[in-house]
C-alpha cells in the first residue's frame, strides 16, 4: 500500500517552518506544553483571521447593539455596552484562534480544539480525497485562504476545515496532503502527467464564453430571491429602522390598488432574470481553468471568491455531459466529473462551465478519457411510452376541466383547460425529443447512457467502475417488452440508467460490457452477443 | 413464470415458508388499510360537514367495502406471485437475484465487488425461521436484497459470500 518515501517525508511529517517573516502564525507555533515531542510543531491559523472573524460576527451583533442604542439612548452607558459587545466578540475570536491547532504527524493530520471541551480530530492522509482551497473576499484582501479537506465520508461533519491560513501555507499544505495521498494510493499511472510537466493547463475558458451563462438556467431566479430578501428585511427590521410594519403594510396596500405598478415590477424582475443570472454566473465561473497537477485534476474559478478544487485522477471514474434545451440550441454543454466518495459533487465535481460541445468532448477526453462509439437507439415502443407520459396526464386534466366547464359553466375551468391543452400539445415534441435523447453504448473501455430532454445528460463511465447491474421492469414496461437497465457505479450518483431498452438489449448490453459476469445466466439457445 | 428475453431464471427458489411470511405481511397491511378506511368513514359519516356529499354521509360503510374489494385480490395474489418471481443463484462468482411483484427487478452482483453481507431477521421472519440477505456494494444500484431465505441457507450463503469476497477483493469500486 505505502510506497517508499524519501527520508525527508518519512520522519515526523512537516519540517518546522522558520519562525518569522510574513508568517506570524509560526511565532506561536511552538510545541504545546502537553506535547513536548521534539520535531513536532502544532501550527495555528494565521492571526490575520482575527481581523475577519469579528467582522463576520458583526451582523449577528448588530441587532442587539441597535436595540441597546435605542433603549438606552445615545448615552455613555449604551456606548459602554456596545464597546463591551465588540470587545467580547474580539476576545472570543482570539480565544478560538489561540486554542485551535493543526499538525501533520507522520501519516495523519490532527486538528485540536481545546476551547471548553477538548476535541482532537485525526485524519489519515491516505483518506484525503481532495483539497478545496477557496478565498472569500475578506480572506483575499488579507492574502488568506480557507482549506477544506475532503475525506470522502458522507457527513459534512467529517470534513476538516482550516479557515484562515496564509496563501503560502495553503499551497504548502495542499502539496503535502495531496502528495502523500497520490503516493499512498496505488492508482493507475497517468501517462500524460508523467511525461509532461508537473502542471499542465487542460483548458482555460475564454471570457466571451461567459455569455453562454444565462442559457444554463443557473441563478436565473436571483432577481426574485433578491427582491424577496429585500421585502423580508424591510418587514423584519422596519421597526428598528424607524418605520413600523404598518408603514410597510400600507405601502403594500397602496401597491395592491395600483396593479399596473406591481405588474411592471414583476415584468422588470423577469426581464432582469437573464442579466442578473448571467452576471452571477460570470462572477462564479470567472476565468475557469482546468489543470492537471501531479495526479490531480484541479479546477479553478471565481471572480470574488476564487475557488480551487482538486480531484484525485485515480478516483475519477467518468464524467457527465449535461445540456438543457436552450444550451442545446446554442450548441453548448456543461460537464461534471464522476468521482468516488466526493461530497457535494454538484459544486465540487464541476469540470466545465458552458462551453461549445466540441471543446467539452475534447477536454473530457483529455482530462479523463474519450468515449469513442455511437449511441444505440432504444426500441420504437420507447417512443410511444415517452409520448404517452408527456401527453396523457395533461390530456386527462384537460378532459376533466372540459367536463367541469361544461357541467358547471364556470369560466374558471377554461383557465385550467387552455393551459392543460397547450401543455398536452407541447408534450408531443417533448416526448419525441425525450425518445431521441435515449441511448446507450460501449466502446470497449467506457460505457455511456443518455436520457432527458429539458435537461439532457450523458454519463460516460469506465467499465471497471461498474459494480453490478440492475434491471427494473414495471407492469407497464412488461406489457411493452422493455426494461430500465441500471449500471451500478461506486461513484457519482451510484447508478446510471438506460431507460426503456428492449428485453434483449437489457441482457446483451451487460453481457457485452462484463461478459464474465453474465455468461452463466444467458440462455444457451440465444446466440452470444457480438461486440 | 419463465422470463422472456435471453436471460434464464435464477436456479433456486426462496424457502416455501416465505409464502407464509408474505401472507402474514399482506394480512397486516390489509388490517391496516381496512382499519384506516373504517376510521375515515366513521369520521366523515358522523361529522355532518357541509362539503361531504349527502349520499356519502348516508352510505359511509361503502368506503371500507370498496377498499377491501380493491385491495384484497392484490394482497391475496401477492404472496404466490412473489414466490414464483423471487429466485436467486450464485454461479461464476456472481449473485443473480430476481424479485418483485408488480415491478420486477433482476440484479447481478459480482462477488469481487461486494463490500458487506448482512443477514437480518425481523420478528415475522424469526417466527418462521427465515432470513433476509443484504448484499452491498459501493453503489445502491449494484446492491441486492434477497428476502425469504431459509435461515440456514442464508447463513451458509452469507458465509460463503464473505469468504469468497475476501479472496477476490479488488479495489476498483
Amino acid at each position: 500500500m505505502t510506497g517508499p518515501h524519501p527520508p525527508s517525508q518519512e520522519d515526523g511529517g512537516v519540517p518546522v517552518p522558520p519562525p518569522d517573516d510574513g508568517r506570524p502564525a509560526n511565532a506561536f507555533g511552538q510545541p504545546l506544553p502537553g506535547a513536548p515531542l521534539p520535531g513536532r510543531a502544532p501550527l495555528r491559523l494565521s492571526p490575520k483571521v482575527l481581523l475577519i472573524h469579528p467582522v463576520r460576527m458583526l451582523p449577528s451583533l448588530l441587532l442587539p447593539l441597535v436595540g441597546v442604542l435605542f433603549v438606552g439612548g445615545f448615552s455613555g452607558r449604551s456606548y459602554g455596552w456596545a464597546a463591551l459587545g465588540v470587545v467580547a466578540t474580539v476576545a472570543y475570536a482570539a480565544i478560538r484562534w489561540a486554542t485551535f491547532t493543526y499538525e501533520i504527524i507522520g501519516d495523519r493530520l490532527e486538528t485540536k480544539r481545546s476551547l471548553i471541551s477538548r476535541s482532537v480530530r485525526t485524519i489519515p492522509l491516505e483518506r484525503i480525497r481532495g483539497v478545496d482551497v477557496s478565498m472569500p473576499p475578506m480572506h483575499r484582501l488579507l492574502r488568506l485562504a480557507v482549506l477544506k479537506i475532503d475525506t470522502g465520508a458522507s457527513g459534512g461533519d467529517e470534513e476538516a476545515e482550516l479557515d484562515g491560513v496564509t496563501l503560502e501555507e495553503a499551497e504548502r499544505l495542499k502539496a503535502v496532503l495531496l502528495h502523500r495521498t497520490a503516493r499512498a494510493e496505488a492508482h493507475v499511472p497517468d501517462l500524460a502527467a508523467a511525461a509532461g510537466p508537473e502542471e499542465r493547463t487542460i483548458v482555460s475558458v475564454p471570457r466571451k464564453w461567459l455569455l453562454y451563462g444565462p442559457l444554463s438556467g443557473a441563478y436565473l431566479l436571483t432577481p426574485f430571491a433578491l427582491a424577496g430578501g429585500a421585502v423580508g428585511l424591510v418587514f423584519q427590521w422596519g421597526d428598528d429602522l424607524g418605520f413600523g410594519q404598518d408603514t410597510a403594510l400600507s405601502v403594500g396596500e397602496w401597491l395592491w390598488t395600483h396593479p399596473y405598478l406591481l405588474l411592471a415590477a414583476a415584468l422588470l424582475l423577469v426581464v432582469a432574470m437573464p442579466f442578473v443570472g448571467g452576471l452571477m454566473y460570470a462572477v462564479f465561473n470567472w476565468d475557469f481553468r482546468l489543470k492537471h497537477r501531479d495526479g490531480y485534476l484541479v479546477a479553478e474559478r471565481g471572480l470574488i471568491n476564487r475557488r480551487s478544487v482538486s480531484l484525485e485522477s485515480g478516483r475519477v471514474r467518468g464524467y457527465e455531459i449535461v445540456d438543457g434545451l436552450a444550451e442545446r440550441w446554442a450548441g453548448v454543454v456543461r460537464a461534471w466529473a464522476i468521482v468516488t466518495g466526493l461530497g457535494d459533487s454538484q459544486t465540487r465535481g464541476q469540470l466545465l462551465p458552458d462551453v461549445p460541445r466540441a471543446v467539452a468532448v475534447e477536454v473530457t477526453a483529455d482530462a479523463i478519457g474519450p468515449y469513442r462509439s455511437a449511441l444505440r437507439a432504444h426500441p420504437p415502443v420507447a417512443r410511444n411510452r415517452r409520448l404517452f407520459r408527456a401527453v396523457f396526464p395533461w390530456l386527462v386534466l384537460a378532459v376533466a376541466a372540459a367536463v367541469l366547464a361544461w357541467v358547471t359553466g364556470h369560466v374558471v375551468w377554461w383557465f385550467l383547460l387552455v393551459p392543460a391543452l397547450l401543455l398536452a400539445v407541447l408534450g408531443v415534441p417533448l416526448g419525441l425529443d425525450r425518445y431521441a435523447s435515449l441511448g446507450h453504448g460501449y466502446d470497449g473501455v467506457r460505457l455511456a447512457v443518455r436520457s432527458g430532454s429539458l435537461r439532457r445528460s450523458q454519463a460516460v463511465v469506465e467499465r471497471r467502475a461498474v459494480v453490478g447491474w440492475r434491471l427494473r421492469q414495471t407492469w407497464f414496461q412488461r406489457r411493452a417488452g422493455v426494461v430500465t437497465l441500471i449500471a451500478g457505479v461506486g461513484a457519482g450518483k451510484g447508478g446510471y440508467s438506460a431507460i426503456d431498452v428492449s428485453e434483449t438489449q437489457g441482457a446483451t448490453f451487460p453481457a457485452e460490457v462484463t461478459p464474465d459476469w453474465l455468461r452463466p445466466f444467458i440462455q444457451p439457445e440465444t446466440p452470444p452477443p457480438t461486440g | 413464470m419463465t422470463s422472456k428475453g435471453p436471460l434464464r431464471d435464477p436456479a433456486n427458489r426462496v424457502s416455501p415458508k416465505a409464502v407464509r411470511l408474505w401472507l402474514l405481511e399482506a394480512l397486516i397491511a390489509f388490517v391496516l388499510f381496512l382499519g384506516g378506511s373504517l376510521l375515515v368513514a366513521g369520521w366523515l359519516g358522523g361529522s355532518g360537514w357541509s362539503w361531504v356529499p349527502g349520499w356519502f354521509a348516508d352510505n359511509s360503510w361503502l368506503l371500507p367495502v370498496a377498499v377491501a374489494v380493491v385491495t384484497l385480490p392484490f394482497l391475496v395474489a401477492e404472496p404466490f406471485v412473489r414466490y414464483a418471481v423471487h429466485r436467486w443463484e450464485l454461479s461464476g462468482d456472481v449473485v443473480y437475484a430476481r424479485s418483485g411483484y408488480l415491478t420486477r427487478e433482476w440484479v447481478f452482483v459480482p462477488v469481487s465487488r461486494i463490500q458487506t453481507v448482512d443477514k437480518g431477521q425481523g420478528w415475522t421472519e424469526r417466527l418462521l425461521g427465515l432470513a433476509t440477505l443484504e448484499i452491498r456494494t459501493a453503489s445502491h444500484a449494484g446492491s441486492s436484497t434477497i428476502k425469504g431465505l431459509d435461515q440456514q441457507v442464508a447463513a451458509r450463503l452469507a458465509e460463503q459470500l464473505a469468504h469468497r469476497a475476501e479472496e477476490l477483493r479488488d479495489d476498483a469500486t
